[in-house]
């Protein structure tokens, strides 16, 4: 058996064990039992590891990071999305944050699921060490910002329920999710400053020029000045609660649009499909 | 009036106006596309057209209005930053200390020892001002600038940038092997040495590479191969590698087989020979030749394994015919012979100096270094005095307590240790 084989099998694997993770955190929710929730959290575990396995594989196989097309870059978005996520709950132990986070993985892997999966060699103007840098910092980024609008939805079904209060919730306090929310937010703001940076300094090299106005370009910059407006409503405002929420969800919808709209609506030098 | 004027600019709500406007307008220009001759625009949104060439929607990122707003955000940032500035300044100070917050929890628990809360605090690092009733402690105060540096970088950025674009000297050329290119302001000028292809087994382009040679006043300075990703840096000026396309020979022989004329085509180009009024266009060369499901003539890759031209004939404007032939393969008109052959690479080389990228660079480390501050070395402070501890600060109130409860817990087990 040839490696792509097995990698092609763990990506499926994992694909399969996220959906079960989504549905055990959607019974979680409803039927409010602590073994479904802990259940969940460890299949995500679980299918983060064969995930990883499927990653480290096609890494093995291409012998390179895999940042070079589309199918790629939403695989390891997946990825990232899963390992923020991974990474908040055993920093705060909060159960149900993977509620809103695994779903959104899950969507991911499936439009990833959806690509062609070819292994191509890198076109001349992705060989570079800032491709590792530039792509491996969006992932972070965009996991963060999933973490954190997982989180805001969380709230404000927190919040809404809140009137009710006929059974338990197993949300985690309302409050911890606003703030959290914002921290990761926080986070992930700072590596989307790093990505564009890392970005500009590569397209000086490779094109010549730091910023061009290609769309991707402008698409993060905007994605970053809507983080920017929520910073600064936030800190100085001091907005929080619901507005807050709604706008970390926006603020993630610009960025799966810088993602994926971007490549598929808009044609630039970023299109690499 | 004035002042209220000058105070409405340098303030927060403008720069939300501001933010929102500069987005909106960037949207546009992906959506839009841009650079495209105003007649395309009339054409395609009809009467809309002309509102949009008003509002410069076709080159959006350069127009007056981009420029303005961006403008009125720098005087807004830099007047909104220069405000903050004094009370900022003052909460840097030692004698500074803020009052509990709403959102201050009382973290007292009287079994919890004091002094040696006191001492984990001396041990991450906070400064302890010992009180009649208790203590305070603070950390961190020079997080205070955090946003002030952030927006610093901000400003240098902006500026950097307007000024490097102003300023910037940039071109684009194409060389053949052994041409020069002199760049007199620089002083030097640089050789095509050779240009090539790398091919992986596949067939697929692996690299394109220029070996460039560059004279001083005739003299052999410096030798670089360069590639994509990788420019030749001289005298501030940067030379990149940017595309590259194929020469190819054309020649008009009578039917002795003797030259009546030569010329060098590239793919697009067309060579008029006067006598019979006929223009020979070259519609293009194609090293790898196959036909693509639309009929039209493609090139499976660059490298050369199956040469093939696609030519077309005009005389007095008029056309005659269309021909497929290989290097060296004559077509025909009337008593001439017309061939392609020897075809050839050229280079396609950006060259461009612009100082407003090492602005932008001091910018951005001014603008990391403020988030980092901002975020995660925020200004932290303790009131410890009888039944209370409160932790104050403005960022992250809910981390902050979080950690101070960490802290006393550590306290507990501690205790019990030394019990
Ligand atoms: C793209 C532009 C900007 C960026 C990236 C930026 C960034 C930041 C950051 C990161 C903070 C700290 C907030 C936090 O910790 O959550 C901050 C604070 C602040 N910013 Fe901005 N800023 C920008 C533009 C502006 C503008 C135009 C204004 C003026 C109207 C402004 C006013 C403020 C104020 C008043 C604070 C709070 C400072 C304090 O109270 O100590 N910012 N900024």
């Amino acid at each position: 058996m040839d490696i792509i084989y097995f990698e092609e099998l763990f990506f499926t694997l994992s694909f399969i064990i996220y959906i079960i993770a989504s549905l055990g955190f959607f019974i979680f929710l409803v039927s409010s039992k602590d073994s479904v929730g802990k259940f969940a959290v460890t299949v995500s575990l679980a299918g983060f590891i064969v995930h990883t396995a499927a990653m480290v594989l096609r890494i093995i196989e291409s012998g390179r990071l895999p940042f070079s097309n589309q199918f790629e870059f939403a695989n390891s978005f997946t990825w990232g999305i899963v390992l923020c996520y991974l990474a908040i709950h055993f920093i705060y132990k909060f159960t149900a944050v993977g509620t809103f986070v695994m779903p959104l993985a899950f969507l991911m892997m499936g439009y990833a699921s959806m690509l062609p999966k070819t292994i191509k060699p890198l076109m001349p103007a992705l060989q570079s060490r800032w491709l590792s840098i530039h792509v491996g910092t969006a992932i972070i980024s965009y996991g963060s910002f999933a973490v954190a609008a997982g989180l805001s939805v969380m709230y404000l079904i927190y919040e809404r329920n809140k009137g009710k209060g006929t059974k338990k919730s197993h949300l985690p306090d309302a409050e911890i999710c606003d703030y959290l929310s914002y921290r990761v937010t926080a986070f992930g703001y700072l590596m989307l400053t790093l990505v564009i940076v890392t970005g500009a300094i590569w397209a000086k090299r490779a094109w010549s020029r730091y910023w061009g106005w290609d769309p991707k370009e402008t698409w993060s910059l905007i994605t970053w000045i809507i983080y920017s407006t929520y910073l600064h409503l936030r800190f100085n405002r001091g907005w929080k609660g619901k507005t807050a929420a709604w706008f970390s969800v926006i603020g993630f919808i610009c960025v799966i649009f810088t993602f994926v709209g971007v490549n598929v609506l808009l044609a630039g030098l970023h299109s690499y499909r | 009036m004035i002042k209220k004027i000058g105070r409405f600019l340098i303030s927060f709500r403008f720069a939300i106006v501001l933010f929102i406007a500069i987005a909106t307008y960037s949207i546009i220009g992906t959506v839009i596309p841009q650079g495209v001759a105003p007649e395309f625009y009339m054409e395609k949104y009809k009467s809309f057209g002309n509102i949009m060439m008003i509002l410069q929607f076709n080159k959006v990122y350069s127009s007056f209005i981009y420029r303005g707003l961006l403008l009125f955000f720098l005087v807004n940032l830099t007047g909104c930053t220069i405000d903050l500035l004094p009370s900022q300044m003052r909460r840097i100070k030692d004698d500074y200390f803020p009052s509990p917050r709403k959102d201050s929890e009382n973290l007292w628990d009287h079994k919890k020892d004091i002094e040696l809360f006191k001492l984990q605090l001396l041990k991450k690092r906070f400064k302890i001002y010992d009180t009649e009733k208790g203590f305070k402690a603070a950390k961190n105060r020079i997080g205070v600038l955090g946003p002030t540096v952030t927006h610093l970088g901000i400003i240098v950025i902006i500026l950097g940038s307007f000024l490097g674009n102003l300023f910037a000297y940039e071109g684009f050329v194409n060389l053949m092997p052994g041409e020069t290119k002199t760049f007199m302001e620089q002083g030097f000028s640089i050789e095509l040495e050779d240009f090539y292809l790398g091919f992986r087994e596949d067939g697929s382009t692996e690299q394109y590479y220029s070996d460039l040679k560059v004279f001083e006043n005739g003299k052999h300075k410096d030798s670089k191969k360069i590639w994509v990703n990788n420019p030749l840096d001289y005298k501030g000026l940067s030379i990149y590698q940017s595309s590259f396309g194929w020469v190819s020979n054309l020649s008009i022989k009578d039917s002795q087989g003797d030259i009546l004329n030569q010329s060098i085509l590239k793919n697009n180009e067309q060579y008029f020979y006067q006598p019979k009024h006929l223009t020979v266009y070259l519609y293009g060369y194609y090293p790898d030749f196959s036909i693509d499901q639309m009929g039209q003539p493609m090139t499976l890759s660059q490298e050369v394994k199956h040469p093939h031209y696609a030519v077309v004939l005009y005389e007095f404007g008029n056309y005659i015919d269309s021909y497929i032939t290989e290097p060296g393969q004559a077509i025909k008109y009337e008593d001439i012979e017309i061939t392609f052959e020897d075809s050839f690479l050229y280079t396609g080389l950006i060259y461009r100096k612009d100082f407003g990228y090492y602005f932008v660079l001091i910018g951005v480390l001014f603008l990391f270094i403020g988030l980092l501050m901002s975020f995660y070395y925020y200004p932290k402070f303790l009131v410890v005095e009888e039944n209370s501890i409160l932790p104050i600060t403005r960022q992250n109130i809910w981390g902050f307590t979080l950690q101070m409860k960490k802290i006393l817990q550590a306290n507990d087990e501690s205790e019990k240790e030394e019990v």
